[in-house]
């Protein structure tokens, strides 16, 4: 059978297109083709950091121009890179075609001039990363110094459930003089393709596009992987995503290399009685609440999955928690098909666990989930499903309790978003989730729909991190010499 | 020939002990009758006593059986056997429990009181003493325990029906276990209530003839339901945060202390196991049961020590499971019958929640006894698929042999069926599965896609450890 689409390894400005390894039986059927990775992964890192170099003579402003002309060339309605990538991701993603196109109509405006300006000036100062900065005084009397943000040579392996991650990617690597080889994921192998093709177009030899490599190869592929995850050739890994893919990298880990991950999480809510004041209250709640449960069809890990409500766990509190699933139920199924839609492939082991469930009608109320409308389960306890942890497609669990003193324990390492109503329980339970390890907590209906400082995801600061702080510092050689005795 | 079928319409439990290869003699039109007859005899007989069965019927809008496909609707999915709350078991609320369960049997159980019991090991043997079940649990390595209300007449019915398999399936070659006896050897637990467990008792008696003529690798130990649902409900506390893990009891922190003893103790158990089945039963005719990753285990430590063709020419084994997502060598099969030293085996593909075997024939198919009700689904949409040879689809069947609980289940795996307008080349008639048998969610996460989205788990070594005992 022929491959339905090529993934081309880049390296460097130079396109390999030979379809010498057909890769098939992915998700949605699809099969792509692409080049042995083993005939060409000798030349997959920077063996010579010397050749960092160039990307120094390049000032902030003209790294600038060039991604914001590289944006205007992400024009979907011109760009067929970006065409393909959209044509193969509608077959693997869990996201819709309506809510893809969404995405691919509007990448071009990641590179915003002012927003990449910004997001650099929060995570490492731009005088950092153009020149040395003076620290000020230290303990030490007439030692001073100064410190620059360096780009390094990384390995990033990253996320396939929306194009959002291949695109903070090529950005960061550029805005931070880096050397990116990125590995490409199984569900979207060609949003990252697409973009730096088009730097190859624009110009093959302009030192961006000499310090971005993509290429796919099958995670955990040992005979690549050892020859890529060597110091002498990078220095981080920055590993989104599945526990298996950084299973595999541990594997490499030794002293030489920085590993920084941005773990898989889970998302939650947390509303409080406020919510119940009046229906109109309790109609907006339900409204804002379906879109952190539906927005992106819950793929991210922002999407809220499990939702505690302090609704009372006595009789008139269940039927309040009751009243809310099947007004946010309603209101899932009403969300915009550019937010949201039915999953085109509803998780089987999923359904199969709301249709056992739901013949227990003591522990469990159930609204939808009758095919791959999405579902709200409200708990008639105050516990989350035992499934809770593969809530996806759209299904949310509330659980109703009768204190908040139960959603802020739940909360744990892995918790990522937790959209919160009213907005003073977020005032009041800010500082005690932050305890607990949440890593953003947002107005209800914002957890999915806006973000605003995407460089601090997971609580973490990988663009800070992505760079080497380097420091030179300055002592009179008298006061050295003297120290000598 | 018409009596045998007349005897299954009247009373299909009967088949446990009818002759075995007469089953596959019917004609289509016979199976569809014993089919249609019996799905309308267990419904209208089981749907009073089983309220959750009367809430599926309702839900789904079905009140009687006009076409065989009129059952597939009423088949459960796999989870109902485990749709309690795992904060039952947090909260030892074993009444609860018990309400959970009398749903789904028709053994009257309602004047059990279990609220002062603690543990599951301990709820299991209250049920024991005073009702007519002898509940059975599954390993509970991805999650969470089901529990299927087999009554402790239908563990013997089943214990008898493999006996009369094993006489009947292969011609000319079966021993007559429950006429002659043999004695039995399982790589495993002598007590318990998993599927692997339940039946030992009654093998001891009617196969083995007595407890010195059965060989276990564990012979005092029993299977803990309570070990084997640690890792359902360490997941269902972690899932909770802080919350959860304050309220894991003791107890069960205890268990998992005493799994690490029996793993530390495991070499010295292997030890004797050999030593023993060396010298009571080398070279004897015997019966062998285990799954196939237990008894590769078993075959490469005793390969190691040397050991091969260890029991005599005329033992038999009762297997399947296959490599269940162990890393095996491509030999695998052979380096067991090196180690056992015979060739008569009996493979099956079967499910817990059901009393019926499918066995593999000599063409490597799989035979659905005319007692089950073989349903292919569509993965997406769920709608039985037509009666016709070599379609793949979502397996779902129905046992006509329990008949007091549901046995009809819509299972994870994806199969071919064939056998409706062409019997196997072997001869025998009727549907029959095409290997291989794959578990849609094996299918789903075979490739490296990667998403944000998820949370890891944590990695325990007595887990660990627990998912390769209980295989």
């Amino acid at each position: 059978m022929a491959d339905d689409f090529h993934v081309p390894l880049i390296i460097r400005g130079q396109i390999i297109d030979d379809a010498d390894i057909s890769y098939g039986g992915r998700r949605g059927g699809v099969s792509f083709a692409a080049p042995d990775p083993a005939k060409h992964v000798a030349r997959l890192p920077l063996r010579t950091p010397s050749s960092m170099a160039d990307l120094y003579a390049l000032s902030f402003e003209e790294i600038l121009d060039f991604l914001v002309a590289l944006g205007q060339r992400l024009d979907f309605g011109q760009n067929r890179h970006l065409q393909e990538a959209f044509r193969l991701s509608c077959l693997t993603s869990g996201l819709s075609e309506s809510i893809l196109r969404g995405h691919f109509q509007h990448i071009g405006d990641a590179f915003d001039r002012t927003e990449m300006r910004r997001m650099m000036e929060r995570s490492c100062g731009i005088d950092y990363l153009e020149g040395w900065v003076d620290q000020g005084p230290g303990r030490f009397p007439g030692l001073t110094a100064r410190t620059r943000a360096f780009g390094a040579r990384a390995v990033h392996v990253i996320a396939g459930n929306a194009p959002i991650v291949s695109i903070l990617t090529v950005i960061r690597n550029a805005l931070t003089r880096s050397d990116a080889i990125i590995k490409l994921p199984s569900n979207d192998p060609l949003t990252a393709v697409a973009l730096v093709r088009t730097m190859v177009e624009m110009d093959p030899d302009h030192p961006l596009s000499r310090h971005v490599t993509v290429a796919y190869w099958k995670g955990g592929d040992e005979q690549v992987e050892s020859a890529i995850y060597d110091p002498r050739g990078i220095e981080k890994i920055i590993a989104w995503g599945g526990f298996d893919s950084v299973k595999h990298i541990t594997r490499y880990l030794q002293p030489g290399i920085d590993l920084i991950t941005q773990d898989p999480k889970l998302s939650g809510t947390i509303i409080g009685r406020e919510a119940f004041v009046d229906e109109g209250t309790l109609a907006q709640v339900a409204r804002r609440l379906a879109l952190d449960i539906g927005a992106q069809n819950q793929e991210g890990c922002v999407s809220a999955r499990v939702i505690y409500v302090e609704s009372g766990t006595d009789e008139a509190g269940l039927e309040r928690a009751n009243r809310l699933g099947q007004l946010t139920f309603d209101a899932l199924q009403r969300l915009p098909d550019t937010l949201s839609t039915p999953h085109k492939a509803f998780d089987t082991a999923l359904k199969a666990e709301i249709e056992g469930i739901r013949l227990n009608e003591e522990d469990y109320r159930i609204f939808g989930g009758r095919s791959n409308e999405g579902a709200v389960i409200v708990s008639q306890d105050n516990y989350p499903v035992d499934f809770s942890r593969t809530l996806a497609c759209r299904v949310g669990n509330i659980v109703p309790i009768d204190s908040t003193e139960t959603a802020v324990r739940a909360v744990n390492a892995y918790t990522q978003t937790i959209g919160i109503f009213p907005e003073s329980l977020k005032g009041e339970l800010r500082d005690r989730l932050a305890f607990q390890g949440a890593q953003r907590i947002v107005s209800l209906g914002g957890a999915a729909t806006m973000q605003h400082n995407m460089e601090r995801q997971d609580a973490i600061e990988p663009v800070r991190r992505m760079v080497k702080w380097v420091t030179e510092e300055q002592a009179s050689g008298e006061m050295l010499a003297a120290l000598a005795g | 020939m018409t009596s045998y079928l007349d005897r299954l319409i009247a009373n299909p439990t009967s088949f446990h002990n009818a002759p075995y290869a007469q089953a596959f003699t019917l004609s289509r039109e016979e199976i569809d009758r014993l089919h249609l007859e019996g799905a309308r005899k267990r419904f209208s007989e089981l749907r009073p006593g089983l309220s959750v069965l009367d809430k599926l019927a309702r839900e789904q809008g079905v009140d009687g059986i006009g076409t065989i496909d009129d059952l597939a609707p009423l088949l459960f999915p796999h989870t109902v056997y485990k749709s309690y709350p795992i904060s039952y078991l947090e909260r030892s609320r074993f009444d609860k429990l018990t309400k959970w369960l009398a749903g789904l049997t028709t053994s009257d159980i309602s004047h059990v009181d279990a609220t002062a019991i603690e543990t599951i090991d301990d709820w299991i043997d209250l049920l024991d003493a005073e009702t007519d079940l002898t509940v059975q649990h599954t390993s509970g390595t991805t999650g969470k325990l089901s529990f299927v209300p087999r009554t402790k007449a239908q563990w013997r019915e089943t214990i008898i029906h493999s006996a009369i398999i094993i006489r009947d399936w292969w011609p000319d070659r079966g021993p007559d276990i429950l006429k002659d006896g043999m004695p039995i050897i399982i790589p495993g637990y002598r007590y318990g209530a998993g599927a692997t467990q339940r039946g030992n008792g009654i093998q001891i008696e009617l196969y083995a003839k007595g407890e010195e003529n059965a060989l276990f690798l564990y012979p005092e130990s029993r299977f803990s339901a309570d070990i084997a649902s640690l890792g359902g409900r360490l997941r269902a506390a972690e899932a909770r945060g802080e919350a959860g893990m304050l309220d894991i009891p003791p107890v069960l922190l205890e268990r998992r202390e005493a799994l690490l003893e029996l793993e530390r103790r495991r070499p010295d158990d292997l030890r004797h196991f050999f030593s023993e089945a060396q010298r009571r039963f080398g070279g004897r005719d015997v019966y062998v049961t285990a799954m196939w990753a237990i008894l590769y285990d078993w075959a490469e430590e005793g390969l190691k020590r040397g050991l091969k063709n260890v029991f005599g020419k005329g033992s038999v084994l009762l297997t399947g499971g296959g490599k269940k997502g162990k890393e095996m060598p491509d030999n695998w099969r052979e380096r067991v019958l090196e180690f056992l030293g015979f060739d008569t085996i009996y493979e099956m593909y079967a499910t817990s929640e059901q009393m019926g075997l499918s066995m593999m024939c000599e063409h490597g198919n799989y035979h659905i006894p005319p007692i089950q009700i073989p349903f292919l689904l569509d993965p997406a949409t769920g709608k039985p698929l037509p009666r016709k040879d070599g379609l793949t689809g979502r397996y779902a069947s129905f046992d006509l042999m329990p008949n007091t609980y549901w046995a009809g289940l819509v299972t994870g795996d994806e199969i071919t069926l064939a056998g409706w307008e062409k019997p196997c080349a072997c001869g025998r008639t009727g549907p029959h599965v095409i290997p291989p048998v794959r578990r849609y969610s094996e299918k789903e996460g075979g490739d490296d896609r990667i998403v944000c989205a998820g949370a890891p788990e944590a990695h325990d070594r007595a887990l660990e450890f627990l998912a390769e005992l209980s295989m």
